[in-house]
């Protein structure tokens, strides 16, 4: 009888839900197309420099106007004081935060749920010595240190994405932890053992499969944290080098212009990542919800 | 409506329903007369506890008592408003429920928890109410109850909570009590204390009682009448023996040892001097879970390990494995010495040794199909070619009468019973010349539990195959077993062949739990037994063990001698060994 109830509120998907799988699409949708959706070239200067977006009122126009191919494509989010088009530098670089972001979580999901599953399986001095490494590492506020290691390391974005795995490993790393830890102890690990499994055999196909699944979860909610710490990088100098198109360095390079009162080379890439982190954030919640304990 | 002023409560024509259901209970009439004691029993999913919560006018969520009656003295329960019938509950008709560390308070002393029921319902002072809750923790056989009323519930064992339920529930002197289960997860020497005070309280006061069990031990044991229900219905309402007589499965009966006594053989698996201890967290302290234990197996055997929670059987069976490395003592399975071999050699090893656990649902990867945990296995000893891999599991389900269709199932779509067969035919699938059986049954219910041990003897038969198993159910035991091994805080006490050790036990600890041992039988009652041992107190902590006799703070024989020496296994007759000085005393004794 609770069975029934229990799916039935599965089956449905809040408003909230279906915004955030919407975002997370379009996000997605964008990263892939955007080099056939962009009108101008990100990284290259028009003439027009500091042109404010067209006024709401004369967008219906402007559109047809684009779709018959009659005239130039106006600079829907205007353009920057260097003459950049705002419009195609904000589509752009969702690509760029997106895949900095994935590639960083990729890459510390592996290192640690693997990490994880050996720590939490195989408890001695070694692994013992991994946790303790891994809690200092959590305790260093993430944004600092990653500006350091950047800094250090220069700035590409290979360094970026290494610099944020590193830091986001531990997250995994605990996580997965715990669960094989509750793991070891089922009578499943026992019995694969009595029949001839070998240890790394029972890591491997029954720990780990059995412990990844709040990882997965995690991964959803920490590509949100990952856009705003590639955009924060940026911001403040540390990110990836100008003119590759970024969100963080475009808010950065428009506050310049803001007391000038051009409001708009930093009003859309910021609205970008705040939509992008929200609808990641919500879909992370949901996966929680539905699949998390 | 009640048709005689002897009956306490009838329902009439009762039925519950969940909403958009078809109905849980439908048209229950039954009766319940003064100081009788009611066993309400069937299948899981029957609606035993459904009925036993609607006797009292409550429901689960969702459900709704849709049509009948309730009659309660005069009043028909279910035409009473909330503020009357909260009245009656509790005071006229009291509730034990299954788990009674979670019943119990735990912010408040036990013993103001009774007062404040009585109290509440018998509108007395403090002072009269304390000294009540005092007298009834008195009646449920508490000793000193002046100090434990001001316990709290975690101070108290898991045995003890249960009675102080029982006083909670009995100290206003309702006329009837109705018990959900109430041994559920109890061991036997303290199930059969707490249904002993049962019934001895309700034979004293008077209380008729409604015992929910699926237990036919406890049917035939305490129950005047029992109540069974199929799919809802009133199926059977009979008395007890005749109702034992009609539906028992089993009668259960040792069996006889039917392999040839090959003592001249070298054992199978020989076990010396074991030991075990787990350390305790932050402090040097150790648990001891196994002290000194030995034994034998000889091929095709099967040999019954029993004791309560806490014996150490459980680690026994796992030290045999190598699941966990003992810290002395010496295995030795097929003359190799299982404490020398490791990496690829224990491989092989263990697969002729093989496990089934307590929990199925536990012992397998819930994300993988039955067919897949099955042919894993196979594949790693490459026990059969892969292309016959397929028959030859579908092969080992039907050795256990499990349908092949399982195969492509997930275990939580499985049922516990069939799921342990599966189990069984996983370590069958190994060939092996030995089983452990840890507590395979204890989590199924008694049909399933039938099924098990009927495959068990059969596969015995069928394959030779000799078996530990590991129980604190000794009707599985007296059924399955060739030889019984008793322990007690991680040492064997007595060991002998299963008709001797069940109608001639010596160590007083097999004393009590044969005792204990609730039989199918109303002819055997527990509580109609003069000659019983009871031990007293509660199990002494595995940390700080006695320096003498491991029995001797609860033993009633106990002597002086018997709190400083050390006891050791000693051969009482030929295959009969008890761990107890006096044991030849206690014969003599007994004799004279």
């Amino acid at each position: 009888m609770t069975d029934v109830a229990v799916e039935k509120d599965q089956d449905s998907l809040g408003v909230l839900a279906w915004i955030g799988i919407g975002i997370v699409s379009v996000a997605i949708f964008l990263a892939v197309f955007s080099p056939w959706l962009i009108p101008y070239d990100p990284t290259q200067a028009t003439e027009n420099v500091s042109t404010p977006p067209p006024p709401l009122s004369a967008w219906p126009s402007l559109f047809w106007q684009t779709i018959v191919g009659d005239g130039p494509t106006p600079h829907w989010f205007g353009t920057d004081a260097s003459g950049l088009d705002v419009f195609s530098r904000t589509i752009e670089a969702t690509r760029t935060d997106l895949i900095i972001a994935l590639s960083a979580n990729i890459v510390s999901v592996i290192i640690g749920v693997s990490l994880g599953v050996i720590s939490g399986y195989f408890r001695n001095i070694w692994t013992e010595t991994l946790l303790r490494t891994s809690d200092l590492l959590q305790s260093f506020p993430v944004f600092i240190t990653a500006m350091i290691l950047v800094a250090l390391a220069g700035r590409s974005w290979v360094n970026i994405v290494l610099a944020m795995s590193f830091l986001y490993a531990p997250i995994y790393l605990r996580l997965t932890r715990t669960e094989v830890l509750a793991l070891r102890d089922r009578s499943f690990i026992e019995a694969a053992r009595a029949l001839g499994k070998t240890e790394f055999g029972i890591a491997r196909q029954h720990i780990l499969p059995n412990a990844i699944g709040p990882s997965l979860i995690q991964f959803s909610v920490t590509i949100g944290f990952a856009i705003l710490l590639t955009a924060g990088l940026s911001f403040v100098g540390a990110g990836v080098r100008p003119p590759t198109p970024e969100w963080g360095s475009m808010i950065a390079t428009g506050a310049t212009q803001l007391v000038l009162g051009d409001w708009w080379p930093s009003l859309f890439p910021g609205i970008a990542i705040s939509v992008t982190v929200f609808g990641f954030a919500v879909c992370g919640h949901i996966l929680e919800k539905r699949y998390g304990r | 409506m009640a048709d005689s002023t002897n009956t306490v409560l009838s329902a009439r024509g009762l039925s519950v329903q969940y909403a958009n259901e078809s109905p849980t209970l439908s048209d229950i009439n039954m009766d319940i007369a003064a100081g009788e004691i009611v066993g309400l029993t069937g299948s899981s999913g029957s609606g035993k506890s459904t009925l036993a919560y609607a006797l009292l006018g409550l429901t689960r969520r969702g459900a709704q008592i849709t049509n009948g009656e309730i009659y309660f003295g005069r009043n028909d329960l279910l035409a009473l408003s909330d503020v009357e019938l909260e009245d009656i509950r509790g005071r006229d008709i009291a509730l034990i429920v299954q788990n009674p560390r979670s019943a119990l308070h735990p912010m408040y002393q036990v013993g103001r928890q009774i007062s404040r029921v009585y109290q509440t319902h018998r509108g007395s002072g403090g002072a009269e109410a304390h000294q009540r809750a005092i007298e009834m923790l008195r009646l449920v056989g508490i000793n000193d109850p002046e100090r434990r009323a001001d316990a709290f519930v975690h101070e108290l064992s898991g045995g003890m909570a249960q009675r102080v339920l029982i006083a909670l529930a009995l100290s206003t002197s309702p006329k009837l009590l109705i018990a959900d289960e109430p041994t559920s997860g109890l061991d036997v020497t303290v199930q059969a204390q707490f249904l002993d005070t049962m019934w001895e309280t309700s034979r004293k006061t008077g209380t008729a009682m409604v015992l929910v069990t699926q237990e036919p031990g406890i049917l035939a044991n305490y129950c005047d009448r029992v109540i069974e229900l199929d799919a809802g219905r009133v199926s059977k309402d009979v008395s007890a023996s005749e109702f034992v007589s009609t539906s028992m499965l089993h009668t259960t009966q040792a069996t006889s040892s039917g392999q040839g006594e090959g003592q001249n053989r070298a054992p199978l698996l020989k076990v010396e001097g074991l030991r075990k201890t787990f350390p305790l967290r932050g402090t040097k302290k150790v648990v001891q879970a196994v002290d000194d234990m030995s034994l034998s197996l000889f091929a095709g055997e099967s040999v019954g390990l029993v004791g309560e929670s806490g014996s150490g059987k459980s680690t026994v069976g796992r030290c045999l494995l190598k699941l966990l490395d003992s810290d002395a003592g010496k295995i030795t399975f097929d003359g190799q010495d299982l404490g020398v071999v490791s990496g690829e050699a224990l491989r092989r090893v263990r697969q002729r040794i093989q496990i089934v656990q307590q929990d199925p649902y536990d012992s397998f990867d819930p994300r993988w199909t039955i067919e897949k945990s099955l042919l894993d296995p196979l594949e790693i000893h490459q026990i059969v070619p892969p292309t016959e891999a397929r028959a030859a599991i579908e092969e080992g389900l039907k050795r256990v009468s499990v349908d092949a269709s399982v195969l492509g199932r997930r275990p939580k779509d499985l049922s516990a019973g069939i799921l342990q067969r599966v189990a069984i035919a996983r370590a069958l699938l190994m060939k092996p010349d030995f089983l452990v059986l840890d507590e395979p049954t204890s989590m199924l219910a008694p049909q399933d539990r039938h099924i098990i041990l009927d495959v068990l003897k059969r596969l015995r038969t069928e394959l030779g195959l000799s078996y530990l198993l590991i129980s604190h159910d000794l009707t599985s035991v007296a059924s399955a077993c060739d030889r019984v091994v008793v322990m007690y805080l991680g040492q064997v006490v007595e060991q002998g062949p299963t008709t001797e050790i069940f109608e001639k036990p010596v160590h007083p600890y097999t004393k009590a739990l044969i005792g204990a041992h609730l039989e199918e039988n109303p002819k055997t009652r527990r509580v109609d037994r003069t000659d019983r041992v009871d031990l007293e107190g509660e199990i002494p902590s595995p940390i700080d063990l006695p320096v003498g006799c491991y029995l001797a703070t609860r033993c009633p024989q106990a002597t002086e001698a018997c709190d400083k020496e050390r006891q050791v296994l000693s051969s009482f007759s030929s295959h009969h060994d008890v761990r107890c000085m006096r044991a030849g005393q206690l014969e003599l004794d007994k004799a004279s």
